[in-house]
């Protein structure tokens, strides 16, 4: 049987992340996993809550040491978690906060440091094991797991570290300013730097003046790994950051030009991630090079029947990519569209089909389209048109929120007595935009 | 890097003011500044109903406007956004222009 160690070999005291200001060696961090390991229920997944990146790593560690399968939703909310819930009922949840939002059987995870035995040997983990689910919000209202194995994962960051490593000059310590609980954070500031060899950063610093403050306590060489909207508030901050080896962006569009300042005035070079849920990381760039994504690894591309379809390193199954690109060849392509269902703002991914189920199942709501009128800049905002003549925007917010995460909620609410629908009842493109027109360009930026 | 709500600053009703309307011209937002109301959260589910994204753009006028930088150990970490009051209260303690 096919197995990988739960971290690569290495000797037992490098450091492995950074928590609190205290350098965390191989062999204290797989001691801390293992010793969580053994408190955990076996046969029953978990929802791993824990809000400090390192607390959440030796969590999603023990529970892959452990055998078990840790969830990850795409929203917090409780609608969410009890639909989670109805499907394991033995659920568990781990929690560094002590509170417990949920009413869930809790296992509280913290640091123990000294307190538990160092490891030196790391376990051998079966490269088919279920891991991780990590879930998207499907188009139905649904939300759809994604099932992710130990040697797939594994593979695919090893792979991105390789490639990332090569732009930076060498492994790196990675601070990230995204949720780790999505696939983007998961893989980029606790898989990477954790089985890549590099430095697993604890903080998620949100404020420009953290990311600055946070970064000065590191050693160098440093990575960030961020989005465009962090990255141009960081930029627009004008604050003095500690030299940086790469910068990481992902998630949504990168304007080329925010790519070349950031290149400009942090004086590193950035990098972009593209992947999905769905397929992992598949390829890299440097956005300023103007040259083609290049694919991770040994991945390859190929088109049948306008699908471009991606196989080899970490992928088991090919899978079809979520947008339209062009192939250089096999192993190099260029963007030419986003798939226009999926949305992404500050790190957080949702469907507008998904979002247009939930609002138009809202009471009261006749009919309702989310839309994006500014996909292209790092302040994009959806905008909702509704048909609720007995509404007010402050009822529909609130309904809202109780399904959505609040970087989805709509800004602004435009009220309309009718939507145009075609004769099969959908909105096309072309009445979307000419409603976007009519009613929020002379109200936008 | 918590830092704790100030209790020093006096209440400034004129600065609350500022703030409300820097707020509503910086996110662009639809309601007049007079109706924010100086107790009502700004952050979260409900009154004003920021999030995140939004808490970055009013940090980033609120450095330049007043001089000083905003600081949270997670990004859960919103108490001064509270309420429009403990903004105003907060940038009077740590203002420097």
């Amino acid at each position: 049987m096919n197995a990988l160690p739960l971290l690569p070999d290495a000797s037992s005291d490098i450091i492995v992340a950074v928590h609190k200001g205290r350098l965390i060696t191989r062999a204290e961090f797989l001691g801390e996993a293992l010793a969580l390991a053994a408190q955990l229920p076996a046969h029953t997944p978990v929802l791993n809550l824990c809000a400090d990146r390192y607390h959440f790593a030796i969590g999603l560690f023990a529970c892959i040491a452990r055998g078990t399968l840790s969830l990850l939703p795409n929203a917090l909310t409780r609608e969410i978690i009890a639909g989670l819930h109805r499907q394991h009922p033995a659920l568990h949840c781990l929690s560094d906060q002590g509170d417990n939002p949920f009413d869930l059987p809790m296992i509280i995870v913290q640091a123990q440091g000294a307190q538990v035995p160092p490891c030196l040997e790391a376990p051998l983990i079966p490269a088919e094991q279920l891991v991780a689910q990590v879930f998207t919000s499907g188009s139905t209202g649904t939300p759809q797991a994604h099932a992710k194995r130990w040697g797939s994962l594994t593979i695919n960051c090893i792979a991105e570290a390789q490639r990332l490593w090569e732009g930076a000059g060498g492994p790196c310590t990675v601070v990230g300013t995204v949720p780790f609980q999505h696939m983007y954070g998961l893989e980029s500031t606790v898989l990477m730097p954790l089985l890549g060899g590099g430095v697993l950063c604890a903080q998620r610093p949100f404020y420009p003046g953290d990311i600055a403050e946070t970064l000065a306590e590191l050693l160098e060489p440093r990575m960030l790994v961020t989005t465009p909207v962090h990255l141009r508030t960081l930029l627009d901050a004008e604050l003095p950051v500690p030299p940086l080896a790469l910068v990481l962006s992902a998630t949504a569009p990168l304007a080329d030009a925010l790519a070349e300042r950031a290149e400009r005035e942090l004086g590193a070079p950035l990098h972009e991630i593209y992947g999905a849920t769905e397929t992992g990381q598949l390829a890299s760039r440097r956005t300023c090079s103007r040259e083609p994504w290049r694919t991770l690894g040994t991945i390859r591309l190929r088109q049948a029947d306008g699908v471009t379809l991606a196989s080899g390193g970490h992928i088991e199954v090919e899978s079809p990519l979520n947008d339209i690109v062009e192939l250089v060849d096999a192993h190099n392509f260029r963007l030419v569209g986003r798939n226009s269902d999926m949305i992404n703002i500050g790190g957080k991914r949702s469907s507008l089909a998904f979002l247009n189920h939930i609002l138009t199942s809202l009471p009261g709501v006749r009919d309702g389209v989310f839309c994006l009128p500014d996909p292209d800049s790092e302040k994009a905002r959806l905008a909702a048109f509704v048909v609720a003549p007995q509404l007010a925007t402050e009822d529909i917010l609130q309904a809202l929120r109780s399904h959505i995460d609040a970087v989805f909620l709509p800004r602004p609410i435009i009220f309309v007595d009718s939507l145009p629908r075609n004769s099969t009842g959908k909105i096309t493109q072309d009445a979307l935009q000419t409603l976007i027109t009519t009613h929020l360009r002379n109200a936008q930026h | 890097m918590t830092q704790l709500e100030s209790s020093a600053a006096p209440l400034d009703p004129a600065l609350e003011r500022e703030v409300a309307e820097m707020i509503v011209s910086a996110l662009n937002l639809e309601v007049s500044p007079e109706a924010i109301a100086s107790e009502a959260p700004l952050f979260g589910d409900e009154g004003l109903g920021l999030d995140s994204i939004d808490i970055l753009e009013v940090a980033l006028v609120i450095s330049k406007r007043y001089g000083f930088q905003l600081k949270a150990d997670s990004e859960d970490n919103f108490h001064i956004f509270s309420s429009l009051r403990s903004l105003a209260q907060h940038i009077a303690t740590h203002r420097t222009k």
